[in-house]
């Protein structure tokens, strides 16, 4: 005899813990039902007379313990699945791996390529063996067990019409490496893959360990044309507008007429006919897109009127970030390097307020930027705060006293710039910068220098006390030439994008098959996505993103404090873009073949008897209880 | 409404102690007091006779002299025909006094109140009839002791004293009927009949509370209260079963072969309850809770001495 389910040992324990349980119940017995009675010494009068039954009685609560135990002991036995010995070296241990990617949702045969393999995988489950036994995964970016090792052909099948293709690469690699660990110690192993065949290479260290590898392929043509890139960004000084970049590739074997068309929240504004010849790439940049939405969204398709084989890639979508008109307060004497800056930015809405008037100003309205140029201003919490040279008692750091001037026949400059910081992005020429005179602050740790030359920190980020970011300035942008450059309004720009939240390294979409790192709201622990087809996901949030594997082409939500923003995925694979199938597969050097019926036989399964046999035993319990003959 | 709201649903009290003596039973009464006048019929009031005292002008018979009697109450001619000294023993003739000893012992609270009421409402109904007939009436609660005491009463008037009496006890404590029977002779001064109503559930043996009665000169009468639902607990299996009036607990498993064994053994002792009374003389009485009420007063004057 042998075991396929719980192995003797779990079986062992399981029956050791759970006949300790039963007779530990049975030892602590059942607490009495209460039953008032109106005169008790007329039942001492029958009680009295019965010593033998007593004794009888606990025979029968013995008999009880051991009816139990006899219970326990045949539900533990079919837990283990015991067959007569040798059926399990007899019979074929198989995976079978059901190609779940995106090119399995193409079109070329009747009904799609997911019902064909569908129909492969029932005919394998359907030819296999009394001793055999299967494990039914779907494979595409991941690998997920749709059943356990089992011959239970029927719920074989059930896992195979559950499997659905999803919009995301194939990791072969991965899928035979679960496939090897699943048929690691037996004899007769074998890993059936059945799919298109239109995979990448795999791992030089995957092999199938042994095992038989079997293939049914599945597909009859590969006619296609993908998007294979597709982004989109507003520009950074006019926020209206925006540009998109659309690559598309043929891998169909004649030369084809498309048309591109980009949608803002469903309205074209853009549409380009394009011939491509087979194998070829077309990137087109589309710049000035007009469109104040969110949602952009790029398709293909044939001139003719006719379809590729693969829709899931002839459309591809993308995200811009939300416009939004900061309101800013500029506080100071006049200074028009300053207001010129401020113009170049079409959505910012300038307030110009003198040391005096900054007060009531700032109770006017709601702000979310304030420039003081010079001068001491009380920025409410949380309002971001461009401080150029402040006075000392007006800054959001300490100040030294004194200004700190160039050594002789030298200029200060800044020496050492970080740019990885959104303030000093795409500022290339601030290195030419030449500045007259510096003020000195005392920075707190949290503080992060964003330039610096030989008189000290020249340009400096951080978080205010109370709320609220700050940028400073430490010199008198006047007293250099600064202000000529490019990137004085650029960092000035940045500045402001930076206090809204708006982030330079915002992502127009994601690829499909990964795991997407989504920024929320600062604090918030856990977000919810809600996917194209309306499924709602709860996801884990991570160093202030949430992380989430996304398998489905579209739009999704991404719900989080209260509110939500919109994220793109697509396909965008051109590994699955080449969808045309292939006849044969082949891993290392092992070519596989096609799979092989099982040998014919009687399934002898043992736990159906042991259940059975329970079974009687707890009706045969039931009546006799019920008949009062063992209470 | 779901079954937790009918958990939480206010339970319907047992017995409103308003209804416990309505119009229906007032009525009931009168039937009662009819009924008992033909089964009286021709006796007149103090017609009744006791032989406790030698006051009388009716001889009733002698015994043997001893110290302290009457000298005047010696028969000289039997002294001259005998030489014996016995003393004339004459019937006086007297009021009769009923005292009605209804047992409020926890076993009369059993099961709800349908027994605790049953006896209330019997001894109500023999009150009723016994001040019809002008006799005297005194109402006593016993448990292990006399927990209260109606003062004789005459009249019918004086029902509705014996009613807030009634209405005024509750069930609780062990029976002792011995023990109160005592107490009652030291109470009441003037000896007549007792009639006990009680399930005499007494764990020291009812046989002693009665002969208490008889000891104390009373002429003792039996209501024995009695519910089929004794005989079987209805229950099944490992159960405890505790005493309603001790509470003490006694493991036992029920089998129906030893629920039948008890009924058995309740249905003996109750035959062994009758024949004790047959032995003794002492009228007896069963009443079922789920009886008439009528049937049971008027079985119980029938097989009493106070009707021919």
């Amino acid at each position: 005899m042998e075991w396929l389910g719980l192995a003797p040992a779990q079986l062992a324990w399981t029956g050791a813990l759970a006949g300790a349980a039963v007779v530990g119940l049975y030892l602590l017995r059942q607490r009495r039902r209460r039953v008032l009675v109106p005169f008790a010494p007329l039942w001492a009068r029958v009680l009295e007379e019965r010593p033998s039954a007593r004794l009888f009685e606990r025979l029968r609560r013995l008999l009880s313990l051991l009816l139990q135990l006899v219970l326990l002991a045949l539900l533990v036995f079919a837990l283990g699945d015991p067959r007569p010995a040798g059926a399990s070296r007899r019979g074929r241990t198989t995976v079978l791996l059901l190609d779940g990617s995106a090119s399995m949702s193409a079109t070329d045969l009747p009904g799609g390529r997911a019902t064909a393999a569908r129909e492969a995988a029932r005919r394998i489950v359907r030819a296999m063996g009394p001793d055999d036994r299967m494990l039914v995964a779907q494979m595409d970016a991941e690998v997920t067990a749709l059943t356990p090792l089992t011959d239970d052909s029927t719920a074989l099948e059930a896992a195979v019409t559950a499997y659905r293709p999803r919009d995301t690469g194939l990791d072969l690699s991965r899928a035979l490496r679960f496939a090897r660990d699943v048929l690691r110690g037996n004899a007769h192993g074998e890993v059936i893959v059945v799919g298109d065949g239109a995979y990448p290479p795999v791992a030089p260290d995957v092999t199938t360990a042994g095992a038989a590898l079997r293939f049914v392929g599945v597909g009859r043509r590969g006619r296609n044309l993908g998007l294979t890139a597709f982004s989109a960004r507003r520009y950074p000084l006019d926020r209206s507008r925006c540009e998109a970049m659309v690559e598309l590739q043929s891998w169909s074997d004649r030369p084809e007429s498309v048309v591109l068309t980009v949608s803002v929240d469903g309205a074209p504004i853009e549409r380009a006919r394009l011939r491509v010849a087979p194998g070829e790439r077309v990137q087109r940049v589309i710049e000035r897109l007009s469109g104040g939405g969110e949602r952009l969204e790029a398709r293909i398709a044939f001139e003719d009127g006719t379809r590729d084989d693969l829709p899931v890639d002839d459309v591809a979508y993308a995200t811009l970030p939300e416009r939004r008109r900061a309101r800013v307060l500029s506080v100071g004497e006049g200074n028009r390097y300053l207001e010129a800056a401020l113009l170049l930015d079409e959505y910012l809405e300038v307030v110009e307020a003198t040391p005096a008037t900054a007060a009531a100003a700032l109770g006017q309205g709601r702000y979310d930027v304030v420039i003081s140029d010079g001068v001491a201003v009380t920025v409410p919490p949380g309002v971001g705060w461009i401080s150029l040279r402040p006075p000392i008692d007006g800054s959001p750091r300490p100040v030294e006293p004194g200004l700190f001037s160039a050594p002789a026949g030298g200029a200060i400059g800044f020496d050492r710039v970080d740019r990885r910081h959104p303030v000093t992005r795409f500022t290339s020429d601030l290195e030419e910068a030449h500045i007259g005179r510096v003020a000195r602050y005392r920075l707190t740790p949290a503080d992060r220098v964003l330039g610096s030359g030989s008189a000290g920190p020249l340009l400096v980020a951080g978080e205010r006390e109370g709320g609220g970011r700050f940028v400073l300035f430490t010199f008198d942008v006047r007293e250099s030439d600064v202000a000529l450059l490019v990137s004085w309004p650029v960092m000035l720009i940045n500045a402001i994008d930076w206090f809204a939240g708006e982030d330079g390294s915002f992502q127009s979409s994601y690829r499909t098959g990964t795991a997407w790192r989504m920024p929320v709201p600062a604090g918030e622990r856990e977000a919810t996505v809600e996917t194209p087809s309306g499924r709602r996901v709860r996801v884990p949030v991570m160093e202030g993103r949430a992380v989430f594997f996304g398998a489905e082409a579209g739009f999704h939500r991404l719900h989080a404090g209260g509110s939500h923003t919109l994220v793109a995925g697509n396909l965008i694979d051109p590994d699955e873009s080449a969808c045309a199938p292939r006849a044969t597969l082949s891993v290392g050097t092992t070519r596989a073949t096609a799979p092989l019926p099982g040998r014919p036989g009687l399934r002898r399964e043992w736990w159906v008897a042991l259940l059975a046999a329970a079974a009687l035993i707890v009706v045969a319990e039931w009546a006799t209880w019920h008949r009062r003959v063992t209470v | 409404m779901g079954w937790l709201d009918w958990l939480r649903a206010p339970k319907r009290p047992d017995a409103v102690e308003g209804e416990l003596f309505d119009e229906a039973f007032q009525r009931k009464l009168e039937y009662l007091a009819v009924a008992s006048r033909r089964l009286f019929a021709g006796r007149l009031r103090a017609e009744r006779r006791t032989r406790i005292s030698g006051s009388g002008i009716e001889f009733a018979d002698h015994r043997a002299y001893t110290p302290g009697d009457d000298l005047r109450a010696l028969d000289w001619s039997v002294y001259g025909r005998t030489e014996r000294l016995l003393v004339k023993r004459f019937e006086e003739e007297e009021d009769l006094t009923i005292a009605i000893v209804l047992d409020v012992s926890g076993s009369m609270g059993f099961g709800g109140r349908a027994r605790f009421d049953h006896a209330r409402r019997l001894a109500a109904a023999m009150a009723y009839v016994a001040l019809s007939n002008l006799d005297r009436v005194t109402l006593i609660a016993v448990s292990t002791k006399v927990e209260r005491r109606l003062p004789p009463a005459r009249g019918k008037g004086q029902i509705f004293k014996v009613f807030e009496f009634l209405r005024g006890l509750k069930p609780g404590g062990e029976t002792a009927l011995a023990e109160a029977a005592r107490t009652l002779g030291a109470e009441l001064k003037r000896r007549g009949v007792a009639i006990v109503v009680s399930d005499l559930y007494d764990p020291a043996g009812f046989e002693r509370g009665i002969n208490a009665l008889r000891y104390q000169k009373f002429e003792p009468m039996v209501i024995h209260v009695t519910d089929a639902r004794d005989a079987d607990p209805g229950a099944r299996g490992d159960v405890l079963l505790v005493d309603a009036e001790s509470g003490d607990g006694r493991e036992v498993t029920l089998t129906p072969a030893l629920v039948a064994k008890f009924r058995d053994a309740h249905a003996h002792w109750r035959r062994e309850v009758e024949g004790f009374c047959k032995s003794r003389r002492v009228a007896y009485a069963p009443a079922d809770v789920e009886g008439a009420l009528e049937d049971q007063v008027l079985n119980l004057f029938r097989r009493s001495g106070l009707v021919d």
